[in-house]
């Protein structure tokens, strides 16, 4: 399987090479015809001039863009295996890093009073309630979300990336639910037109008006050309990594267990997005109550390091 | 798994029956009155509207008793302008043992302009394998006025059945102004196995949602928090509530094994919200 893939490779980057020296010979030798034109040439023959230079460059312009077309859409390139040339996800380590300016590490999703509350208490109950969400809570959604936002990016259907938008954030069920997915969609948005651009980002919502995070996530990977296999299993991991980082962070649990936890979820996580890659909104569904009243609660909480 | 015995309503009897019930009012601003305007009823559905001091009461009555799996209740009401409207159940509504098909219940309210609708009804029943699947769909005017209040109880836990298999699935679309406002999926199966789960109910057999949806929604939540935190400190049994307020709306949920307790907070609630007791029937 590897060979063909890595030769397709090969050849694709060749004739990248070969086009583009051609454009610059094509772009250098029309400006100096123009240059010798415009100042012996006589009016009638710079209008010719020009016609030919123009014609060269649309003519160009043509065959790149049909070219750098066909590559994107060439399934050839869409990874299945993490050969080294072929790892197009790279930049989701970046997206999905705790570094990026989303401010993840402001949100722990309610569990901060599970833990004020009793119900986390060590690894193995954070365990369970983790898996809880994964099975029953806003995580599911979020993943089912994101499966419906990329195939919608994928498909340039803008309607139905508006309608899954406007659904996942009427599904926020709480005042820090809602910010906690709107905070972290507009601001993941905003870095990304600033510095990763791609046209499907730009059908979603206007910087403002409320994004939730995994329609963001879900049309920047659509966007870019990313698998939605990999690109899921990659956000449900940083959603539980980020989940796993708060309970540290409130001392719950200790940064070898967090950790094991995450190790012992991992299998759980790529299940869930094997379960939701192919799911439509009619999947959507949960039962996590009292994680939903676990984010009211934190609402009051006395003392609180986290947003949510 | 063995049978269990649940009373089965004498027209429930088989599995063929197939209920078709469907309820439609219309309700009209006459002078300083709310007054039905249009009422449509068919199948086993019935509407009542009994003489109230307080205005306009619609009372919803499913003379089949219950529903079993295939039964399929339609509910419409529509709110004219300036119309206030109380809608609730005569009674608990049951969901009995389904052979495969679903019990289903589609409940859709529109409001016009300044109308105000206190969605009310009595709660859910869920029996040893109940299949049940719920739509409730309120389109409301810029300026009108909701509070909703739904209550599911799985099993007959006053007969001792604390365990069992039933399968719930509730979809909630709230617009306002023609936007969506709130959307909830509830999707449960299993009932009781995954009740017991710590974020799902930690043995929970009974839950509320309590939504406003109003212009003045954002005020009601330090009145509804005032109500939990009191009654979180008594009764035996435990209460898990809490409330929160966003996007134009507030919205509490509850969730307790004591459907009891359950109840007597979600009156409560009421009573603080509305300023008078709970409607006749809820007390």
């Amino acid at each position: 399987m590897s060979r063909p893939r890595q030769f397709m490779g090969t050849i694709t980057v060749t004739t990248i090479m070969t086009m583009a020296r051609m454009i610059t010979i094509t772009v250098i030798t029309a400006m100096r015809i123009t240059g010798t034109a415009t100042t012996r040439a006589s009016a009638p023959s710079r209008m010719c001039m020009a016609r030919t230079v123009a014609t060269i460059i649309i003519m160009t312009t043509t065959i790149l863009t049909a070219t750098l077309t066909r590559l994107m859409d060439a399934p050839s390139l869409k990874p299945e295996s993490l050969e080294p040339e072929n790892f197009a996800e790279l930049p989701l380590l970046l997206w999905l890093s705790p570094a990026f300016p989303v401010g993840s590490f402001a949100y722990s999703h309610g569990l901060e009073w599970a833990v004020e509350a009793g119900d986390i208490v060590d690894a193995a109950t954070l365990q369970i309630w983790l898996v809880d969400l994964l099975n029953f809570g806003a995580p599911r959604s979020d993943a089912v979300l994101f499966a419906c936002a990329f195939r919608a990016g994928r498909s340039s259907d803008w309607a139905a990336l508006a309608e899954i938008n406007e659904l996942a954030v009427a599904l926020a069920g709480s005042a820090e639910r809602r910010l906690e997915t709107c905070a972290q969609g507009g601001a993941f948005v905003s870095a990304m037109r600033a510095a990763w651009t791609c046209a499907a980002l730009e059908h979603l919502p206007a910087s403002g008006d409320p994004i939730a995070y995994p329609v963001a996530v879900g049309t920047a990977a659509a966007g870019h050309g990313l698998s939605l296999d990999l690109s899921l299993q990659a956000f449900t991991l940083s959603l539980f990594s980020n989940f796993v980082s708060a309970a540290v962070r409130l001392g719950a649990i200790g940064q070898t267990d967090g950790q094991k936890t995450l190790a012992g979820i991992l299998p759980d996580v790529r299940r869930l997005a094997r379960e939701t890659s192919s799911a439509g909104l009619d999947d959507l569904g949960g039962c996590a109550f009292r994680s939903d009243i676990a984010a009211m609660r934190h609402e009051t909480q006395y003392s609180r390091l986290f947003r949510s | 798994m063995t049978e269990p015995a649940y009373p089965v309503p004498p027209d429930a009897q088989g599995f063929a029956r197939r209920a078709r019930g469907e309820a439609r009012a219309d309700f009209a601003r006459v002078g300083a009155r709310t007054e039905p305007a249009r009422v449509f009823e068919t199948g086993g559905l019935r509407l009542r509207f009994p003489r109230t001091a307080a205005g306009c009461e619609a009372v919803l009555i499913n003379t089949g008793g219950g529903m079993v799996g295939g039964d399929h209740a339609n509910a419409a009401i529509e709110l004219g302008a300036g119309a206030q409207v109380l809608f609730t159940t005569q009674s608990a509504e049951k969901i009995y043992r389904s052979d495969g098909e679903t019990s289903e219940v589609d409940a859709r309210a529109t409001l016009g302009a300044g109308a105000r609708l206190e969605w009310l009804p009595q709660e859910t029943i869920l029996f040893e394998g109940a299949r049940f699947r719920r739509r409730l769909t309120v389109d409301l005017a810029a300026d009108a006025s909701l509070l909703l209040v739904e209550a599911v109880i799985f099993g007959r836990i006053a007969m001792g059945e604390r365990s069992i298999d039933a399968s719930l699935r509730d979809s909630w679309r709230i617009r306002r102004g023609g936007r969506l406002v709130f959307a909830e999926e509830l999707r449960l199966d299993h009932a009781s196995a995954i009740l017991d789960r710590p974020a799902v109910g930690r043995g929970a057999r009974a839950i509320a949602s309590i939504l406003i949806a109003a212009p003045d929604a954002q005020a009601q939540l330090d009145k509804i928090r005032a109500v939990l935190d009191d009654s979180g400190q008594r009764g035996d049994e435990r209460l898990d509530a809490g409330a929160s307020a966003f996007n134009g709306l507030t919205l509490a949920r509850l969730a307790s094994p004591s459907p009891d307790r359950l109840r007597a907070v979600v009156v409560a609630v009421m009573m603080a919200l509305r300023g008078r007791a709970a409607p006749r029937v809820w007390s």
